[in-house]
């Protein structure tokens, strides 16, 4: 291999790429941490006096708990209805069953600006004034598809006839569901509902549209930043930014050590002597 | 058998859409017994055995269990078991858990829970396995933890849907010894279900042979295989020569058939006068070199050439071609070498009593094909 001359090019576009990601990002951080106001270079050295700022703040307190409030009753409640509504679809025998699981997931491909806008109608229609159940019913729309395609994907991939031997051991419909289907799907349902929680909690366009007197966190930095550029929004910024990152690797992780357990139960070479015997 | 059948099938049909996968099949099966359904694939047997299970309800008829009519039951709320084709194990529980799940279910104490439990896994010889998870386990024993569980609930009757038909040929023997085993110490009555012919002789009571959603013959193994019903019996259960003949004189017990230039007695109570078929098993069929036949009665022995011969480690075996019938016969035999080379001339004979007839209509001059596995059957219950 030594010796080979290989072009520069390709390894400079992809550094390009890198930094074009994560530069913006990573200029937030650097700022959330500045001594000073200042938000251009020189950079004046480290302090977290912003960060200090903002955990004062009786505004920002308001609006995190909101968002807080708003994302884990989205989550748990699309939690419960979507595994329903996900088993139910995966296990249906209906002709329907195809159509019905594509409406249910189609809302994914829906603009959130036209989520929005026919909320909003829908709740001036029937005089609901707007408040944070709004903003948590729209979420609901919003979050309900991504986690219906998670959790259908999970149950698909479970073997029906473990679910037939639980019957035939004596089980009912709902042991069946708690004693054999839950446990293996539980990792990649809580993954999903992390990823609502994060979907729901950094969400704009549709609160934008359906929010009453009590911002939530991201409305709260949009309304700040028209007034003045304060250097705590990068501080809130930076906490958003490394919550969410977290709860995508929990929901990464979950999924992922899910589908190693279940590749595991599975041994290869029993698989594999089952294919000889044939 | 007794009045009251342990499992009573009644004229059960059932249908997939316009496929009818189950044609009026009824059958008692008594206390104890282990009883085969055996036919080639979507001849009906596994849609039978998940009738009885519960898994599906018949279009038309009954199933009673111990007289009790579960034909309405669904599956969680009848007293069978089944060891499914697959294995079939909860990967999130270990063997114990797995054993106890039916004993938890239905409540059973804690402490009865673990001693039945370890009791099955003795059963099955598995005990020291209670912490393994499923994929710690071989195929064989996977089968054995399915076994356990469904035994240690005490069915009614146990099902067996092809548990070993995922399994290596050498571990499927050892399991055959184990399931005979199992089956004696238990004195449980047993369903099981297989498109083995081997298997179910070795293992059954009764076979049942199945074929189009019909059964075409009940009776103990030995019986099926020397006295089929029909040329799709005698076909699918072991290896058969199928010839066509003349009945030219039919008494009590023997008849005189005329196949080719030949007479010959054969064993067969009360057969028609007419077309018929023989049916000769491989190794009912003799054969001798034609030059040693010298100077012998060659009246009840078929001129022939040998067209092929086979090891088969046992024995050897031969395909011996029969100018005078147009058809090629099967025979075996044992021996250290072969006894024959290919396109020696020799004689083919066999004894009156190893032969069978059954009838045959009209002037078909070759038996009808085994059918071939009903795809539609197959795809219409998946």
């Amino acid at each position: 291999m030594s010796g080979r001359h290989r072009s520069p090019i390709p390894g400079l576009v992809t550094l390009a790429g890198v930094l074009f990601l994560w530069l913006p990002l990573l200029v937030v951080v650097l700022f959330s941490l500045h001594e000073t106001a200042s938000l251009s270079f020189p950079f004046d050295g480290f302090s977290l006096r912003w960060y200090e700022r903002v955990f004062e703040s009786a505004e920002v307190r308001s609006a995190v708990q909101s968002s807080l409030v708003v994302a884990t009753t989205t989550a748990l409640t699309t939690l419960v209805l979507a595994t329903l509504a996900a088993y139910g679809m995966s296990r249906a025998r209906s002709r329907w069953r195809a159509p019905l699981a594509l409406l249910f997931f189609l809302p994914i491909t829906l603009p959130g600006l036209f989520i929005g806008v026919a909320l909003l109608i829908a709740f001036t229609r029937t005089e609901t004034s707007l408040s944070l159940v709004t903003v948590t019913i729209a979420h609901l729309v919003y979050v309900f598809p991504f986690f219906f395609v998670l959790a259908r994907a999970a149950l698909d991939r479970l073997d029906p006839a473990l679910e037939e031997a639980a019957a035939d051991l004596g089980a009912n419909g709902r042991t069946v569901f708690r004693r054999v289907t839950l446990p293996q799907v539980w990792p990649v349902l809580v993954g999903a509902a992390a990823l609502a929680f994060a979907l729901s909690f950094d969400e704009f366009i549709i609160t934008f549209y359906v929010v009453g007197p009590d911002p939530t966190l991201p409305l709260y930095i949009w309304s700040s930043l028209r007034k003045t550029i304060d250097p705590s929004i990068n501080a809130i910024s930076t906490l958003l930014l490394a919550f969410t990152v977290l709860l995508f690797v929990v929901t990464f992780a979950l999924a992922s050590w899910s589908e190693r357990r279940r590749r595991g139960a599975v041994d290869p070479l029993a698989l594999a002597g089952a294919e000889e015997a044939r | 058998m007794s009045a009251e059948a342990r499992v009573r099938i009644e004229d059960v049909r059932h249908r997939y859409g316009s496929v009818t996968a189950l044609d009026g099949v009824s059958l008692d099966i008594a206390d104890g017994e282990l009883v085969t359904l055996l036919g080639p694939s979507g001849c009906g047997k596994t849609t039978l055995l998940r009738i009885v299970a519960g898994f599906e309800r018949p279009v038309e008829g009954r199933v009673l269990l111990t007289g009790e009519d579960v034909t309405r039951l669904p599956a969680h709320r009848r007293a069978t078991n089944m060891v499914f084709q697959r294995p079939t194990l909860f990967p999130h529980l270990d063997v114990f858990a797995n054993v106890a799940f039916g004993l938890q279910v239905a409540g059973v104490a804690r402490s009865e829970q673990r001693a039945r439990v370890q009791e099955a896994l003795r059963l099955v010889r598995l005990d020291g396995y209670e912490r393994r998870r499923s994929h710690e386990l071989s195929g064989g024993q996977m089968q054995r933890v399915a076994l356990a569980r469904a035994l240690v609930n005490r069915p009614k009757v146990l099902l067996l849907d092809e548990p070993l038909s995922a399994l290596d040929l050498k571990i499927r023997l050892e399991m055959e010894v184990e399931l005979r085993r199992v089956h004696r110490e238990t004195g449980a009555t047993f369903v099981y279900v297989t498109h083995d012919q081997r298997e179910a002789m070795a293992l059954s009571d009764r076979i049942a042979v199945m074929n189009a959603g019909r059964i075409e013959q009940l009776g103990v193994p030995t019986e099926v295989y020397r006295r089929p019903t029909s040329v799709f019996v005698a076909q699918f259960v072991g290896d058969a020569n199928v010839l066509p003949v003349e009945v030219v004189e039919a008494g009590a017990e023997e008849a005189v058939v005329r196949l080719g230039d030949c007479r010959h007695n054969v064993h067969c109570p009360h057969p028609a006068r007419g077309p018929a078929w023989l049916v000769l098993r491989p190794e009912a069929v003799e054969v001798r070199a034609a030059d040693a036949a010298a100077g012998r009665d060659d009246a009840g022995s078929l001129r022939g050439v040998v067209r092929d011969v086979a090891f088969r480690g046992t024995g050897f075996g031969c395909r011996i071609e029969l100018p005078a019938l147009g058809a090629q016969v099967k025979a075996e035999g044992p021996g250290a070498a072969p006894p024959f080379a290919v396109d020696d001339a020799v004689r083919v004979d066999w004894r009156p009593e190893s032969g069978w007839l059954l009838p045959r209509e009209g002037g078909e001059a070759a038996p009808p094909p085994i059918a071939e596995p009903d795809a539609a059957a197959a795809e219409a219950r998946a």
